[in-house]
């Protein structure tokens, strides 16, 4: 099984290259994710250069079943994320090869 | 929002200077981008996980022409939002 980075990791990489401590970084680290589900809320959409973009769109009420009862079931209007990577961090993925 | 907003709304929320707030955001971007190009796995609590998935090349064609095409094998991220998310979204 591959290797997970985790929040605690994003912390330690941010800790080498910032003048503050682990505890500061965690805070920040938190408040920059809220402030990013905020924006995908509100907005539909965030957009961060160089490696994606993540949009919101409405998915309309359908009509499912319980596969395990197979009943009938309404399953209602919802909002999903998608993420759509950028050009330039999908040809770095690629090693440029396109 | 776009990257300049993020870094200015988590500066003035923080109370930061602008260049340290760049410098977080710019190094949370990184360890994420950087991790997904050697193939690991990226998991945020709370927010979502990020997996690379591997396509492998084919011989298409192109629709338009017919004319018969190489498509290259690629490595493109998924994104599966975490529960958290979503449920705030939907709130």
């Amino acid at each position: 099984m591959n290797k997970t980075l985790t929040k605690a990791e994003i912390v330690d990489a941010i800790y080498e290259q910032v003048d503050m401590n682990r505890a500061e970084i965690k805070s920040h680290v938190e408040s920059l994710l809220e402030i990013m589900k905020e924006s995908i809320k509100k907005d539909h959409a965030l957009l961060i250069s160089g490696f994606g973009k993540f949009e919101a769109y409405d998915k309309k009420a359908r009509k499912g079943r319980n596969p395990q009862t197979s009943k009938s079931i309404t399953l209602p209007p919802r909002k999903v994320v998608v993420f759509r990577l950028s050009r330039k961090f999908r040809s770095e993925l690629n090693g440029n090869s396109e | 929002m776009n990257k300049s907003e993020l870094i200015k709304t988590l500066a003035e929320q923080k109370e930061l200077h602008t260049d340290d707030a760049a410098k977080i955001v710019n190094a949370f971007i990184d360890s994420i981008k950087d991790s997904l190009k050697t193939g690991e796995r990226v998991e945020i609590r709370g927010f979502g996980s990020f997996k690379l998935k591997e396509y492998e090349g084919y011989t298409g064609r192109n629709p338009k022409t017919g004319e018969v095409v190489d498509v290259h094998p690629k490595k493109l991220p998924f994104f599966r939002p975490g529960k958290e998310l979503k449920e705030y979204l939907n709130k």
